[in-house]
């Protein structure tokens, strides 16, 4: 065994009023294994992760109670176990680091950016070893970059950080928490933030580094199929408490806690089961296209130089085909940067597309001027991804709701209004009262119900979703997909859903499109694009999803 | 930049033709005075220099042409003979001096200048120490202290702090230990530069009396207990207080005797108790300087003679304390809010997750990069401290560009005022450029286009 | 530390309200906005606590009233305003009505003011005085300062500079100036100056900066660089040496003062709006009312200015301070109004004769300080109310 927590409590003082983060946990961790820690937000998992490396601000937070048992190794080589919350200030900074490393889940802030690659991880070997000399630690810089598979790392061990990918700064991240060998590596989240494809490098480089050094890791996620990737044992958090932990076989398969079944029941893989039974799964075939788009085109003129030449163009969309027809969901998947989210805009104009031709309900809307577009703003639609930003704060729901009414002329008084918004709150599962509250009394959850209340208070006909989940829980993302799809039902709505997450697409849509650069590589029913992708993208894409074996 | 310089220029001329009566009104409304000669002299000159007949435009076009060093020449029947790139920048002749501007700007920005130079290093040295302090002890007594003080400094006109300095420490009233005026005394052109003492004995002893004070001090600051300190410091301040009541001439203020040494123990005594270390030894330091060198003046023999350097020095106290103190102020705010975002950063949680202890990841990490916005600041501050100087110099009655300004408007000298805003509008160009340069060069993440 | 709870808050509270209650929950605003009150009351009451003419008094032919017979038109407009805006206050209507009432009741009692009020053209102050001594007055109240801030006492003789409560006969708690006038009814007369060219200058640059930083913001491309290089020119010019320049030209009047103190001071608040415009054309809420085929009217003014304006009052609160700190810097350097009761003229008759006149420093320069920190105190207290609310909403 490597590390023992033992009922350990953490509380924390957020504007005078005492928070148990942390409220009894015990775990522990044997030498060479990887440990999942899972849970939503809110669980507690990076603050048992925080309290382990003990870098929570003192003056805001304390252990009223528990142990943190750690196998601390001395640099003669003699093994000592010690309670981490007992330590010396001295003894922790010479744990930190050399015996417990830790990542974090953003790669674009973590590194300093005023500071080459290499003086931060040069940084790190001196501060445990303040007799090493400049050379010796250049080198051992390099071969650092070079275990975590930096091309060129004599080079790069000199470029600032900004000049780095997500991707490449979190292999720098690892390489300074790997320099010094430490026995335990806690990873909080580390390739939440980051591409599918990017995740799975990073994954197996973390699985393979484990391997050459007998390290143990203790890995922090919400992702399921991230730990399928990573761990044999896992424990289930929530509101600060471990509420299950076993291993992960049992807990896939056989889940106890009413908690954990909850889980388990979200994940996409198992709705996808689900849904086979009720109408609501099915989308009707055939029928003329709702939308129509032929050869669209989004490009960015790159401007540089005094005089603000265009120099090159940045082809965000280019030359893209699709239709959709009515009632049909249909997937746009890709990853980030490959223009999706742009594609969804200009199918709106809210971008303006470059070049091509938009049809909507058998007329040509890509030309028009903005008086005679405004009658189809009515029955195209858009929900967001951000549930902060996607809400004006200084309005009320009712206020939100209404005022799209008015200008389109629909219902004859505010009354009339008020009654059509309170049924449109009650068909997205919230309630009427919640009319005259303000944005920023709701959760992230139901502020993407009163986006999607927005969209659906004009009647339209066709909703892009614009990455509407990503930015949720497991569970509350299973609720909402649930919802847009008895949504879809009920009104015959054609949806665009644009996501990133294959699980996903599997679950709620009926056919797909994988786009890349700026186009698109391949389409077709869901079923058979994600069993028997065709193109080579599609198929590096989907082998590097992480599945959860059920 | 250059599109900038153009505006600047068409907006200064604008104001000036945009005025009642046009260009040379001004001129004309002193110019009544003066005999039909002399008034047509002036005429003249405006009409080569501007064209009066001419519309604005052309004006402004005539009047760039002579300010800019670049440009075409004109003849003696005004009409343009040629073009020269070496034509040198003429800027008009003040009638009130009558000098040209050029020579007048030549003599007085370097003065200006050089106020400003001396406040800037000291602005930022206070800032910084001030505000890292408060932003590590958020929330304590030093923070919420300071915030106050600096604020309130910062709401202190200038013009308030300048009257009651010279009121008080430099009148015939009160305390007469600063000069009143100038920049310095007439003796002092006289003088060598250095200070010079008459025998090696004086020097002897002063440094004895200098070193005895700030060994002394320092020991008291950093092995003296809180109660030593304190106490110590406020018998001190005590019988300075006393000693400063007894310099006052005049019967007046009866109070003085018993407020001043009250006063003074208070505020030295309030410096014993100071937690932060290097600011309680800097300061404690400087008292122990200050008393070591008074207590061995009596000793000394020989004459002393101040030489230019000090008396240079001693004349330019109050006014770069004046022109400085809202500069701190405010900068010392924006220090503490840099440094707490900056502590709160992802980065210093990486530094600190590889075992970098507190204090590295403040000098460090976290302070490389709150220097940016520090620097960018720079340039805002610049104009805040020229205007500083117009007030500072009009009070101390500094002969630099901002008193002449003052005098300039008041004249209705308009060359002269032109031509003063025009150079103060380059000099904080200047200021912005230099300030975009030294960014340029701290964050990497920047590449000069 | 991204995952932690927050616990529950109460009831539901709009933006404007939940804003005002943070302010008023500091100590420094609560002390700022204290000070500027009083500021308000002494402007508005002026006439009424610093005046030689007597409220009141009886003469043979009976009663009369000099003090309410010589007021100005400004001086019952600002008393109009002032009650109008009390009785508004507690009234249920939207505040966009009330604006327009007190807009329409400054503009019928300036008017009015103007047409039916006759005070007297010359003043010859020491009239009531002489009345009173020579009987003419049975009995007359005075206000609490009986000195108008002209009243350069030529019946006691030769007056000059003297210190507070130094002369016999006549009670100066805060000394006389050069001329012999009285040094606190100047100061009470000339918080109107203060107050006005503060409200009034800072008004006209938050005019001028809103609209050209929220066309920059909006339209971006060529109206934004456009827009930035202006920007840059006018603050490229020191403050005061546009002042002065602008001085030099046109000479000197209250209202000029005002107006080019606005003129010169708009590029801070340009800037911002800027800033906030670009960041808020991006927010998605913004994309959302334009794809619901919002008017463009309704996008720009419900959606976005809203949102940016809130923060733009702290800086329109320090810029109030700067504004009152640039007219007493013009007054002090003796380039401001010639005879009218400044703060900063008095300052610099501290210094002016030989001997420092302490109490010509202590008291206008403790009025001027204390505006200007009250001012800064509750725009710090705004920035720290408005800040953290927003991301507490983001949470």
């Amino acid at each position: 065994m490597l590390l023992r927590v033992d009922n350990l409590k953490t509380h924390l003082q957020v504007s005078g009023e005492t928070v148990r983060a942390v409220d009894g946990i015990s775990f522990h961790i044997d030498e060479g294994e990887t440990f999942c820690l899972v849970g939503e937000s809110g669980s507690g998992k990076s603050i048992t992760a925080l309290s382990v490396m003990q870098l929570l601000p003192p003056h805001v937070s304390r252990h009223p109670a528990g142990r943190i048992e750690f196998r601390y190794r001395h640099p003669e080589g003699q093994r000592e176990w010690v309670d981490i919350l007992q330590l010396s200030e001295a003894r922790k900074l010479g744990i930190r680091g050399a015996r417990i490393a830790m990542i974090f889940q953003e790669p674009m802030t973590s590194l300093n950016p005023v500071f080459t690659v290499g003086d931060q991880i040069i940084e790190a070997l001196q501060l445990h070893d303040p007799e090493l000399d400049e050379a010796e630690a250049r080198e051992r810089a390099i071969a650092a970059l070079d275990q975590v598979r930096i091309p060129a790392p004599a080079q790069r061990i000199d470029d600032y950080p900004h000049r780095l990918s997500g991707g490449q700064r979190q292999r720098v991240m690892i390489a300074m928490a790997m320099a010094l060998e430490p026995d335990l590596l806690i990873a909080d989240e580390p390739t939440t933030a980051l591409d599918v494809t990017v995740q799975a490098e990073i994954l197996r480089l973390m699985k393979d580094l484990q391997r050459r050094q007998g390290m143990s890791i203790l890995f922090i996620t919400h992702d399921f199929g991230v730990v399928s990737q990573m761990a044999e044992r896992l424990a289930v958090m929530r509101l600060g408490q471990i509420v299950e932990s076993d291993s992960l076989e049992s807990i896939l398969h056989r889940p106890q806690h009413p908690y954990t079944r909850q889980l388990i029941a979200a994940l996409p893989e198992n709705l996808k089961r689900s849904r086979g039974q009720g109408p609501e799964g099915r989308g009707q075939r055939g029928g003329e296209p709702l939308l129509r788009v032929a050869g669209l085109s989004v490009h960015f003129p790159v401007k540089q130089g005094v005089l603000r030449r265009t120099v090159d163009q940045v082809r965000a969309v280019d030359g893209v085909d699709l239709q959709i027809e009515r009632g049909r969901i249909l997937a746009l998947v890709g990853e980030s940067g490959c223009g999706k989210t742009t594609l969804g805009r200009a199918l709106l104009r809210l971008i303006e597309p470059t070049a091509g031709r938009i049809e909507f309900d058998g007329q040509t809307i890509s030309g028009l001027p903005a008086r005679q577009l405004r009658p189809f703003r009515r029955r195209m639609q858009i929900v967001f991804q951000d549930p902060i930003s996607s809400l004006n704060p200084r309005l009320t729901v009712a206020t939100m709701l209404i005022e799209p009414m008015k200008v389109h002329g629909l219902g004859a008084d505010d009354d009339e209004r008020i009654a059509v918004a309170e049924r449109t709150l009650e068909r997205v599962n919230m309630e009427p009262g919640h009319l005259w509250r303000y944005p920023h009394e709701f959760s992230g959850g139901q502020r993407q119900r009163l986006g999607i209340a927005r969209a659906l208070v004009l009647e339209p006909r066709f909703i892009v979703c614009d990455e509407v989940t990503s930015a949720l829980d497991v569970s509350v993302q299973a609720e909402l997909l649930q919802m847009l799809l008895k949504l879809r039902y009920e009104k015959d709505l054609a949806l665009l859903f644009i996501t990133h997450d294959i699980g996903v697409v599997e679950y709620v849509s009926d056919e797909t499109a994988v786009m890349n650069a700026g186009r698109i590589v391949e389409r077709g029913p869901t079923d058979r694009v994600c069993g028997d992708p065709q193109d080579p993208y599609t198929q590096r894409l989907l082998a590097a999803v992480p599945r959860v074996p059920l | 930049m250059v599109p900038t310089l153009v505006g600047i220029t068409v907006v200064v001329f604008a104001i000036m033709a945009a005025s009642p009566g046009g260009i040379s009104s001004q001129a004309l409304v002193e110019g009544q005075n003066l005999e039909p000669q002399a008034k047509k002299a002036l005429m003249e000159y405006y009409n080569r220099r501007y064209g009066l007949d001419d519309p604005p435009p052309i004006q402004y076009l005539r009047w760039l042409n002579n300010v800019s060093p670049i440009g075409f020449t004109f003849n003696e029947a005004n009409e343009i003979s040629g073009f020269s790139l070496l034509k040198g920048s003429d800027l008009g002749e003040s009638f009130r001096y009558g000098r040209p501007v050029a020579g007048l700007l030549a003599d007085r920005v370097p003065i200006t200048l050089l106020l400003n130079l001396l406040s800037l290093p000291l602005i930022y040295v206070i800032a910084i120490s001030i505000g890292v302090r408060a932003a590590t002890q958020r929330g304590q007594a030093f923070d919420v202290g300071s915030s106050v003080i600096m604020l309130a400094l910062w709401s202190v006109p200038t013009m308030l702090t300048g009257v009651l300095l010279i009121g008080f420490f430099a009148s015939d009233q009160y305390w007469h230990w600063f000069p009143t005026a100038g920049l310095s005394e007439r003796e002092a052109l006289d003088m060598p530069f250095l200070p010079h003492w008459g025998s090696a004995h004086d020097v002897l002893i002063l440094f004895a009396g200098v070193a005895g004070g700030v060994v002394l001090a320092l020991l008291l600051s950093r092995r003296g207990g809180r109660a030593l300190r304190s106490v110590t410091l406020a018998l001190l301040g005590g019988w300075a207080g006393y000693l400063m009541s007894a310099q006052l001439p005049g019967a007046d203020w009866q109070a003085a005797p018993l407020l001043l040494p009250a006063l003074g123990a208070a505020v030295l005594g309030g410096i014993g108790l100071l937690e932060y270390p290097g600011l309680r030894d800097a300061a404690i330091a400087s008292i122990g300087l200050v008393t070591g060198i008074l207590a061995v003046t009596p000793l000394m023999e020989e004459a002393f003679v101040r030489g230019f350097l000090l008396d240079r020095l001693w004349h330019l106290a109050l006014p770069v304390i004046c022109l400085s103190y809202s500069g701190f102020a405010f900068l010392s705010r924006l220090t503490r809010s840099a440094v707490l975002e900056n502590l709160l950063s992802d980065y210093a949680r990486t530094a600190r997750a590889k075992g970098a202890p507190e204090s590295l990841v403040l000098w460090r990490h976290v302070f490389r990069n709150s220097l940016l916005p520090l620097i960018t600041v720079a340039a805002t501050l610049l104009p805040g401290l020229l205007m500083g100087s117009v007030i500072v110099e009009s009070i101390f009655s500094i002969d630099g560009m901002g008193k002449l300004a003052v005098e300039a408007v008041k004249d209705r000298d308009s060359e002269l005022v032109l031509s003063i805003t025009l150079i103060s509008g380059l000099l904080n160009l200047a200021g912005y450029l230099i300030a975009d340069l030294a960014y340029a060069l701290a964050d990497p993440r920047v590449s000069y286009e | 530390m991204s995952e932690v709870r927050q616990p529950a808050r109460g009831a539901p509270r709009s933006y404007t309200r939940q804003v005002l209650v943070e302010v008023l929950s500091r100590w420094g605003a609560r002390l700022g906005l204290a000070w500027i009150a009083v500021l308000i009351v002494l402007a508005v009451f002026a006439p009424f606590l610093a005046n030689s003419r007597p409220l009141l008094a009886a003469t043979a032919s009976g009663l009369v009233t000099p003090l309410i017979a010589d007021l100005t038109a400004v001086d019952v407009t600002l008393l109009v305003v002032f009650f109008a805006s009390l009785a508004l206050l507690p009234l249920r209507l939207r505040v966009r009505s009330k604006l327009g009432i007190l807009a329409g009741v400054i503009v019928l009692t300036a008017v009015a003011g103007q047409a039916l009020l006759t005070p007297s053209q010359i003043v010859v102050h020491q009239q009531y005085r002489e009345a009173e001594a020579t009987g003419e007055y049975r009995w007359a109240i005075y206000p609490p300062i009986p000195y108008s801030p002209k009243d350069y006492l030529r019946d006691f003789g030769d007056t000059g500079l003297e210190p507070p409560l130094a002369a016999s006969g006549r009670s100066h708690w805060f000394g006389t100036d050069k001329h012999g006038a009285d040094v606190l009814s100047r100061m009470i007369h000339a918080s109107r100056i203060a107050l006005g060219i503060g409200l009034v200058a800072t008004g006209i640059a938050l005019g001028i900066g809103v609209i050209i930083g929220g066309l920059m913001g909006y339209f971006a491309g060529v109206v934004d660089i456009l827009g930035m290089r202006l920007v840059e020119i006018f603050e490229a010019i020191p403050l005061l040496f546009l002042l002065l320049t602008f001085v030099a030209f046109f000479g000197r009047s209250l209202y000029l003062m005002m107006v080019i103190i606005g003129i010169t001071s708009w590029p801070g608040y340009a800037r911002y709006i800027r800033a906030e415009f670009l960041k808020l054309r991006q927010q998605e809420f913004v994309q959302a009312a334009i794809a619901c085929g919002l008017p463009l009217h309704s996008v720009l003014f419900r959606h976005m200015l809203p949102n940016g304006l809130a923060p733009l009052l702290v800086t329109a609160s320090f810029g109030v301070a700067s504004a009152i700190l640039a007219e007493t810097t013009l007054s002090f350097l003796g380039l401001g109004l010639v005879d009218d009761p400044s703060w900063g003229q008095m300052l610099n008759q501290a210094v002016q004769s030989s001997t420092f006149n302490w109490w010509m420093a202590a008291f206008p320069g403790g009025a001027i300080f204390l505006t200007v920190f009250g001012y800064n105190l509750v725009g710090e207290a705004l920035r720290d109310a408005v800040d953290p609310y927003l991301k507490k909403a983001a949470a």
